[in-house]
């Protein structure tokens, strides 16, 4: 049987609760991001342009438009005769049926799939997270290391490490100890969560921390710790690059506004390490007559007849003349009337923003939309909705599709 | 859904250098991110249609690489799909090409072995967007032997009309007159060079074209046959036109910059398709002044661009203004670079402050890779 230098196991099933109305209705990888992309893009290049071609992606919640969205895998070049992209949703079975329990809980229940491809070694990976990054380098790492498992962990500021899960190393990168968001960190070394196991070790210690009753199936909770304590080779793999979690609203926000800098934080115009998506067969954009676009992105279908600064617009957008918009995300299809002002806001695809609306400007004590998911003054209008001509929506608002 | 039909698309011969130079006209990119023949492959596409076959003259190699396996248009399949048919040497005398019958001739087998029992013949140089289910019914409906679909161009000078063949029907639409390119025109009926035919009728036009030594399927198939069988006409109402020469090259991209141009050529109920390049949203830069323009993605703009069209990946740096032209894919424009009424090929990298003004009625146009 041929057998796969590395399977990658992109777990996609979380619902992303911290990002309110935009996980309503799709998980959280298949969330619109940087313009004409959505976040599961970023693992999904990473894997093609690292030679990773057999891919799972598992779902869980609210799959069907991830599903669409990945397909036969084509815009990845990952529809291959042998592996290729493969969505793995929970299943019934003759002994039970079962969601997914847990991180490890998830792989668990996917050997049988592993299995069909005899690998040597696989990658797992989080469909959360905005990054370019090499795993080839990562695996060859690993494998030279002969570890059963390598982590990859970045140094972040010392005063965030207690938010991170953090590893404590030797000089030779050997993890010696993992603590889960210490209250005093010994290293500010903190996992990206992207494992590669070795298969053999991986199998093993999943269906150990399946028979213990006790166990949250998780890998950093369970299974990282209790192959730590039983003595594996445990190797850390330093990532010195830009990687953001964007599972929340704020940090959505920030992964976007760090794309238009000129230089940008985060550049997706590498054409060494392109970032595919499913094109929406969209007209380029057209720019009107008295518009005026500065700092930003602009993608295919827009039409911008007002004014754009420092902001993100996604495929399909339509600016009405006479609006301002300053330090924004707007999704796909998203249609903005006249003289509207939109500020520091993120508009959900379709939303439908009427003339003389103002979004984002008015400061309020006493704002009934106030949500707990709109830090720092952001406003978020769910996909779909509709602001009503000349509403004030003020700071932090979040509008929800009635 | 037209399983019943097939398409064929014949590149053209009109030359536009310097840009054809180096590919068939069909493949000239136009509004920004598509291929001329993205317009009739997509209507084909959308119309159903699983077997199209695009005849090439020499040429070719840049129409195969944008097309590859017809994947854009749905059309790599399992059956049938997509065929890109070079032109055959065999079929031709001393070598060359001399006409479209030729062409046709060429690929006689490819026809034969079709199972389809119409077929749509077409040039890959027009630009329109059309319902060929509804084209295709109506010939049904008329019984018609041929279809030729064509628009009135009422207003047209007659220098405009010349570039085109006309049409003359009698009362009951039938075609009465065909003439091609007359200096001096009758009517102001424009041929789309779009035919609908039994594929039947078609193989026995080429084999007895072909074997009078006759080479022109319009002027001496349709016309000497005009009496003896129903050739209809199918008026077209939307946009269209063909792409000739520089001159109705920049007028055609520069149409897209009218909204309601946009509107009817790329209609969300009949999508154009093309290949993706996968490149990032275009950028704008902090002094960026970008007016009625279109802007493909993956361009970095810091200049000044009004009423361009921007294909993908170009790069206009600070202080450079760019007016009234056709910039395609990967150029760079260098600082305080000023350009109006040009034609970029691909990859043409203009140097610091260089000045290159061309007219509206003669754009001036720069071949591929030039470096000034």
């Amino acid at each position: 049987m041929v057998s796969k230098d590395c399977v990658a196991m992109i777990l996609a099933g979380g619902q992303g609760s911290r990002l309110g109305a935009l996980t309503k209705n799709v998980a959280k990888p298949a969330v619109p991001f940087g313009g004409k992309y959505r976040i599961i893009d970023f693992p999904l290049s990473n894997c093609v342009h690292s030679g990773i071609d057999t891919v799972g992606v598992l779902t869980q919640y609210q799959p069907l438009e991830l599903n669409t969205y990945l397909g036969t895998g084509k815009p990845w070049d990952l529809d291959r005769s042998h592996g290729g992209a493969y969505v793995l949703p929970p299943y019934q079975s003759a002994k039970a049926e079962e969601w997914y329990k847990g991180t490890a809980n998830a792989i668990y229940q996917n050997l049988g799939f592993l299995e069909g491809f005899n690998p040597r070694n696989v990658l797992i990976l989080s469909g959360d997270h905005i990054y370019k990054m090499n795993y080839r380098e990562m695996l060859r790492a690993h494998i030279s290391s002969g570890a059963a498992a390598t982590i990859a962990v970045m140094p972040v500021p010392w005063e965030e490490a207690s938010r991170f899960g953090i590893m404590n190393v030797d000089d030779d990168g050997v993890i010696v100890e993992f603590e889960e968001k210490p209250a005093q960190p010994k290293s500010n070394l903190a996992s990206m969560g992207i494992y590669i196991f070795d298969y053999k070790a991986l199998k093993k210690y999943l269906e150990d921390d399946e028979r213990s009753p006790e166990s949250d199936n998780d890998f950093g909770k369970n299974i990282i710790p209790t192959m730590l304590k039983n003595g594996e080779k445990m190797m850390s793999y330093k990532f010195e690059g830009y990687w953001k979690d964007v599972g929340t609203i704020q940090s959505l926000w920030e992964a976007n506004m760090d794309l238009i800098d000129t230089p940008p934080r985060f550049d997706i115009n590498d054409r060494r390490w392109p970032i595919y998506s499913r094109s929406l067969a969209l007209a380029p954009h057209y720019v009107g007559y008295g518009a005026k676009i500065t700092r930003s992105t602009v993608t295919e279908g827009c039409t911008i007849c007002g004014e754009v600064d420092h902001s993100v617009l996604f495929g399909g957008v339509s600016i009405g003349e006479g609006s301002v918009i300053k330090d924004s995300v707007i999704l796909p299809g998203a249609s903005v009337g006249n003289n509207v002002t939109i500020e520091k806001a993120v508009i959900g695809g379709e939303a439908v923003i009427e003339d003389g609306a103002k979004i984002g400007v008015t400061e309020t004590d006493d704002n009934p939309y106030a949500s707990k998911y709109c830090t720092h003054g952001i406003v978020l209008i769910e996909g779909g909705a509709v602001v009503a001509a000349n509403m004030d929506v003020p700071k932090g608002s979040m509008i929800e599709r009635e | 859904m037209r399983r019943d039909t097939m398409g064929v698309i014949l590149t053209s011969e009109d030359r536009i250098p310097p840009i054809t130079d180096i590919r068939a006209n069909a493949a000239l990119p136009i509004a920004g991110r598509y291929r001329i023949i993205d317009f009739v492959l997509s209507n084909m596409a959308n119309a159903g249609l699983t077997n199209v076959g695009i005849v090439t003259e020499s040429n070719y190699s840049s129409l195969m690489d944008h097309v590859k396996s017809g994947k854009p248009w749905d059309l790599d399949r399992k059956n049938d799909g997509l065929s890109v048919l070079p032109p055959s040497l065999e079929q031709t005398v001393l070598g060359t090409i001399k006409g479209n019958i030729d062409m046709l001739a060429g690929i006689r087998d490819y026809l034969m072995r079709s199972p389809q029992t119409y077929v749509i013949l077409s040039l890959g140089n027009f630009i329109y967007n059309i319902d060929f289910s509804d084209v295709v019914q109506a010939h049904i409906d008329n019984q018609s032997d041929v279809t030729i679909v064509y628009k009135d161009v009422k207003g047209y000078e007659d220098a405009e009309l010349s570039r085109f063949t006309l049409l003359d029907f009698d009362d009951d639409g039938k075609v009465k007159d065909i003439e091609v390119q007359p200096y001096y025109p009758k009517t102001t009926n424009a041929s789309m060079e779009l035919y609908v035919m039994d594929k039947a009728l078609l193989e026995s036009i080429i084999d007895e074209c072909s074997a009078r030594g006759d080479r022109d399927f319009v002027k001496d198939a349709l016309v000497k046959k005009m009496l003896g069988i129903r050739i209809f006409g199918y008026k077209y109402e939307g946009y269209m036109d063909k792409i000739d020469s520089m001159r109705s090259y920049y007028k055609n991209n520069m149409a897209f910059l009218n909204g309601d141009v946009r509107k009817e050529l790329f209609n969300p109920a009949n999508p154009v398709y093309t290949k993706t390049k996968d490149q990032s949203p275009t950028k704008y830069g902090d002094s960026a002044v970008v007016e009625h323009s279109f802007v493909s993605d993956g361009c970095t703009i810091e200049g000044t661009v009004i009423n361009c069209v921007l294909s993908r990946g170009v790069v206009i740096k600070k202080g450079a203004v760019v007016k009234n032209s056709i910039i395609m894919q990967d150029s760079v424009i260098c600082e305080d670079v000023d350009l109006e009424h040009v034609v970029f090929d691909k990859e043409v990298y203009i140097t610091k402050g260089r000045k290159l003004i061309g007219q509206e009625s003669y754009p001036l146009a720069i071949a591929k890779g030039s470096k000034i």
